[in-house]
């Protein structure tokens, strides 16, 4: 709609501009921002996690968003800071635009180990497969027994399959792996000694001619990051209306 | 001088263009955010309406348990039939009607609240699967409400601010119903008031 033919720039945009920003931080007072989004699907600030059940839940849940496209994440950290957990789940599920764009079909569970909160977040893409009911159901029957018992690798593990199993109504929906064709995981010996040579064909470059070696080296990287945030984590749904349930123990 | 006359005429169609665009482009931004009000009020009806087609089965299963509450089940099927019987032909283009239905809505909200504190003394209903299965569905759907109540403050807000700045808000006033203040939901009722769903030892 802001397509402006550039003649009409003369107007006191600006002026608009900085009376809604005033407006808006007198009223918003910004008190606290979401987290920054995350990089990979599951993120555990509070450690409650082991790493390699961390890890393989990972690659399921990677492999599962690059095969079905719903986006799948799992945040856990101490406390929410004094923000309601359901608050804190809507804001961060748009801050981080989760599931794609147009689609919102992204879900996020959130754990607060020390405030005992715990919060599945379903977008508006999701919210026929997973109802309230379903959600709380998971949250009840799933999580809370499992998180009561200390056993958090498991309340993770297995809320996230029966969520996933909900969306796709067919239980052990969730890939068993995240092998396939992932080729970060699984790199040959070929690979690795190819790696090896280019590595030293760099460092001999870099010794010889060091300011073109580093040139080299920032444009791989920008070629690199580029490559990412285009086929990257990030979805560009984001829109949740607060649907999914949430849980205290 | 022939070329002096087609400088003038230039200074004077500038002078005359540029302020029309400038209003057009602000009157077409002032419509954008009106009409993203428009479908934000749709989003908060849908809410409400989640909530409301709750009503009936959760009367009938507390009313299975505890059918001598009648007064708290009465003000809930009152409190949810007056919802029913509201009209808003205008939408949020009417502040008033937006205070009545608040108004009842939040009569609604409360009698829920009292009907879900006085089913805490029934342990039959709290292990009914069905009360609780309709328990944390109510509870969604005061989530979603306040949600969508929020996202309706903010988006009126967006257009009140765009309204009372320069330039629109010099001709907001001659443009009719659309383009007057939009009125905002007032406290976060939903989120104080909202039913704490307390499961038993859930699990």
């Amino acid at each position: 709609m802001q397509t402006l033919a550039p003649w009409s720039l003369w107007l006191p945009r600006g002026a608009a501009l900085a009376g809604l920003l005033v407006v808006g931080a007198a009223h918003a007072a910004p008190t606290w921002a979401p987290p920054p989004a995350p990089t990979a699907p599951v993120t555990d600030v509070a450690g409650v996690l082991s790493p390699p059940v961390r890890a393989a839940l990972d690659q399921r849940l990677t492999r599962y968003a690059a095969e079905s496209g719903h986006q799948l994440v799992v945040y856990l950290d101490r406390s929410s800071g004094g923000v309601p957990i359901e608050e804190f789940a809507v804001k961060s599920f748009a801050a981080w635009k989760l599931g794609q764009a147009g689609r919102d079909d992204g879900v996020a569970v959130f754990a607060m180990t020390d405030d005992r909160t715990l919060r599945v977040e379903v977008g508006y893409g999701l919210e026929d497969s997973i109802t309230d009911l379903a959600a709380s159901a998971v949250i009840r029957t799933t999580m809370l027994p499992l998180i009561k018992a200390g056993k958090w690798d498991d309340a993770v593990v297995q809320g996230v399959e029966s969520l996933v199993d909900t969306i796709e109504a067919k239980p052990g929906s969730l890939p068993v792996d995240g092998a396939d064709g992932d080729e970060d995981a699984a790199m040959g010996l070929p690979a690795k000694v190819a790696l090896g040579v280019l590595a030293a064909l760099f460092l001999i470059f870099l010794i010889l001619r060091p300011r073109s070696a580093l040139g080299m080296l920032w444009m791989v990287g920008r070629l690199g990051l580029g490559g990412a945030s285009g086929g990257g984590f990030r979805g560009g749904g984001g829109r949740s209306g607060g649907g999914g349930a949430t849980g205290r123990w | 001088m022939n070329r002096r006359n087609l400088i003038i005429g230039a200074v004077l169609a500038l002078a005359i263009v540029l302020p029309v665009g400038g209003l057009a482009s602000s009157y077409n931004a002032l419509v954008s955010l009106d009409q993203t009000v428009e479908s934000q009020w749709a989003q908060v009806e849908n809410a409400y309406q989640r909530r409301a087609d709750l009503v009936p089965n959760l009367v009938a299963v507390v009313k299975g348990a505890a059918a001598h509450e009648r007064e708290t089940l009465e003000a809930v099927t009152a409190a949810r039939s007056r919802i029913g019987g509201l009209q808003l032909p205008d939408g949020p283009r009417d502040p008033q009607a937006i205070q009545q239905y608040e108004a009842a809505q939040n009569q609604l909200s409360s009698a829920l609240g009292r009907l879900i504190a006085v089913s805490e003394a029934y342990p039959q209903l709290r292990a009914n699967e069905n009360f609780l299965a309709l328990q944390s569905q109510l509870e969604g759907t005061e989530n979603r409400i306040t949600v969508e109540r929020q996202r309706f403050n903010d988006d009126a807000r967006a257009f009140n601010t765009r309204r009372d700045t320069f330039p629109t808000v010099v001709f907001a006033g001659f443009l009719g119903e659309r383009f007057k203040a939009k009125s905002y939901f007032t406290a976060s009722v939903g989120a104080a008031t909202a039913p704490k769903v307390d499961f038993p030892s859930a699990g």
